[in-house]
């Protein structure tokens, strides 16, 4: 067991036995080599349940929204995480004081289709030591380096430490390369609008609408989605263009100045669907032309959620 | 009738069938297979995957269905062009599967002809599963890796050859003119089938396990196991034994069509007045279990889930349906 587990247990336990808070929202051992499962502990003795590796793939911020607001909640929180708290508590989804974040600096998510396609479907066993991950198959032990697995989102993460977190466990890391960051944004940015267009085809082509990518994202959280809306209609309700093209879209635009770069959406398709390149470009224009970070400070709103009685246009007074 | 079929002479057989019907098998797009309708016999590929990502019941019920269209006053039928279509390489699990949504769409007080109309001019050529994957669990739930019922013919894989179990007329037609396979070729291949079998785990008993989930019913078992439940479409939609579907008409398109639901969305429930009758994920996540494993149980005799791991592969938070039936089996009430 890792030292930061370890760590994380203590604190849990002591949080519920001190009742700080109602439940902590952490990891525990998956069913799957490669996979963590999400887990909610609300007795101290369940702390020893926690795990924390490169295996917790998904963004627990997505559940803060699903529990009632007086509840207390210990969320486990990277940095992609504390920041979608940041967000939702700017956006009155919950009390920050209701809130106990446990910060752990991250080095980056363990993307399992990367593994998969190398090593086939059938893991028995995955670990990781250090800068590697070995994962055990029918036809024995294969080795990896963590920087060639993680998942492209956490390739180039930008904020691997906890933001406002109430402690940091482990020790904080390096920030992120903003050029490494940017350069898929900037890299499809300069494709020929064709190009761009049959990309856009090609990936919302194999999309099911199971919205899998909705619900894992700590930032969806509207209580009726633009697309369950019946009366009217948004989008066709098929797997036709008129369907998939409209809510990839949509969802995208419902994400600039929100989104965190998480990844969970992409990491949640079951159809493997690159969906990041469209709201890294939402983020990417929030920060050229409105100065905006996403949880970068406590108060300020995202520039399209946000008004000021004093705004340059007129539509707003 | 035991017929023999080299491998290397599958991709001459494959054409000779295009030639009167349209031929689906597995097809590859990056790490993601799908049954697709074949233009060259070298698109197939039957082992890059245990299971395609994508269930073939869409070849029988497709997400989305034109089930007529309106010109003027008058509707125009949808369907008919479906023509004599031949599926290689589907797998026990979800040619049982088919089986058993027979008994949801043809054999019962009504027909779907949607579906009739499909399975009639459908061959199943199966290929059993030598290697069973980790995540599968055929044998738990009643069936096997060559479980033969539903399949035209099935093919058991002997390294260089596949050994062809012709079993049905349909069959016979796409395999009359192979040879027979030898007596040894016949053991063989039966060597093969108890040995894949006997590699299976069992991950949970069924033993009295419909009666259990009746007990269950309104336990806080659901609301335990459901916490980490996002409500996606993931597990039925890549299910190949789910079946709902709502009907909309597409006013713009003059369409009337259908497409997949699932109860493990909110909205699948929602009445018209606002009232939700499973207003929240446990419920749903019970009805998704309960109907697999309780109310198909009491409907069909057979249990609802083929055990073809999609679901257990494919959820965005690994929430297993094996680990939500160990956890049944072994819940007591506190
Ligand atoms: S849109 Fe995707 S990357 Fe952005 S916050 Fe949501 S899940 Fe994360
Ligand atoms: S998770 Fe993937 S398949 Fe599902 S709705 Fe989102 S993009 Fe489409
Ligand atoms: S796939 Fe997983 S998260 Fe999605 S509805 Fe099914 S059990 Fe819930
Ligand atoms: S419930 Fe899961 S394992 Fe069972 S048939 Fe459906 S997808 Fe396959
Ligand atoms: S009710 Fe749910 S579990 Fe049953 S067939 Fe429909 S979607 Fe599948």
């Amino acid at each position: 067991m890792n030292s930061l587990t370890l760590a994380i247990r203590q604190e849990a336990a002591r949080l519920l036995e001190e009742k700080i808070v109602d439940v902590v929202i952490g990891f525990e051992a998956g069913t799957l080599p490669l996979k963590a499962q999400p887990a909610f502990i609300t007795r101290k003795e369940e702390a020893e349940k926690l795990v924390f590796n490169g295996f917790c793939q998904n963004n627990l911020a997505a559940y803060l929204t699903r529990f009632p607001k007086e509840k207390r909640l210990g969320i486990i929180c990277r940095g992609c995480e504390s920041r979608a708290v940041r967000a939702l508590v700017i956006e009155h989804q919950h009390d920050r004081d209701k809130l106990y974040l446990i910060g752990v600096p991250c080095t980056g998510i363990i993307d399992w289709r990367k593994i998969e396609r190398r090593v086939g479907e059938n893991t028995l066993q995955a670990r990781e030591e250090g800068d590697e991950v070995i994962v055990t198959t029918r036809d024995g032990e294969h080795r990896f380096r963590r920087a060639d697995v993680l998942h492209d989102s956490c390739a180039r993460c930008l904020h691997p430490n906890p933001v406002g977190a109430d402690i940091v466990l482990g020790d904080p890391l390096p920030e992120g390369d903003p050029e490494r960051a940017w350069a898929p944004v900037l890299e499809f940015e300069a494709l020929p609008p064709e190009e761009r267009y049959a990309y856009f085809v090609q990936e919302t082509g194999r999309c099911i609408r199971c919205y899998a990518c909705r619900e894992a994202c700590p930032m969806c959280y509207c209580t009726e989605c633009f697309v369950d809306h019946t009366a009217p209609r948004w989008t066709e309700s098929m797997i036709t263009p008129g369907g998939t093209q409209a809510w990839h879209i949509v969802r995208a635009f419902h994400q600039a100045g929100r989104c965190v770069s998480c990844g969970a959406c992409e990491r949640a398709c079951p159809m493997d669907i690159k969906m990041t390149y469209l709201v890294d470009k939402l983020s990417y224009d929030m920060m050229q032309q409105y100065g905006f970070e996403v949880g970068a400070s406590d108060e300020k709103q995202p520039p399209f959620a946000a008004f000021t009685l004093d705004d340059r246009n007129r539509f707003v007074r | 009738m035991y017929k023999i079929l080299p491998k290397a002479d599958l991709p001459r057989l494959i054409e000779k069938w295009m030639e009167q019907a349209t031929v689906y098998a597995p097809v590859r797009q990056g790490d993601f297979t799908k049954f697709e309708p074949l233009s060259d016999p070298a698109q197939a590929d039957l082992y890059y995957a245990a299971n395609t990502r994508y269930p073939p019941k869409s070849l029988f019920l497709p997400q989305s269905e034109v089930m007529f269209r309106v010109k003027g006053s008058e509707f125009e039928p949808t369907g008919d062009e479906v023509s004599s279509r031949v599926v290689l390489g589907i797998h026990a699990c979800d040619t049982r599967a088919l089986q058993l949504l027979d008994g949801v769409f043809v054999d019962r007080d009504y027909q779907d002809p949607y579906w009739a109309r499909k399975r009639e001019q459908t061959t199943l050529v199966v290929l059993g599963c030598a290697n069973p994957c980790e995540t599968c669990f055929c044998t738990s739930v009643g069936s096997g890796p060559f479980d033969k019922r539903g399949a035209d013919v099935m093919l058991i894989d002997l390294g260089n050859e596949y050994v062809a179990d012709v079993r049905s007329e349909k069959g016979q037609v796409l395999f009359d003119h192979l040879p027979d396979a030898s007596q040894e070729q016949i053991d063989a291949s039966r060597q093969v089938q108890a040995a894949a079998a006997a590699k299976m785990k069992k991950p949970f008993e069924t033993e009295g396990l419909k009666d259990k989930l009746y007990n269950l019913f309104e336990s806080g078992f659901w609301a335990t196991i459901q916490q980490s439940c996002l409500g996606c479409g993931v597990c039925t939609f890549l299910c190949p034994t789910c079946y709902c579907f709502d009907i909309v008409d597409e006013v713009q398109r003059n369409e009337r069509v259908r497409n997949w639901d699932t109860c493990m969305f909110r909205i699948y429930s929602q009445e018209a007045s606002g009232h939700n009758p499973r207003p929240t994920n446990t419920e749903r996540t019970r009805q998704r279990i309960m109907h697999k494993y309780a109310y198909f149980v009491d409907l069909f005799n057979e249990i609802g889930c083929t055990g073809c791991g999609r679901c257990v592969r494919y959820c965005p938070v690994n929430l297993d349906i094996r680990q939500i039936i160990r956890s049944a089996q072994a819940w007591e009430e506190s």
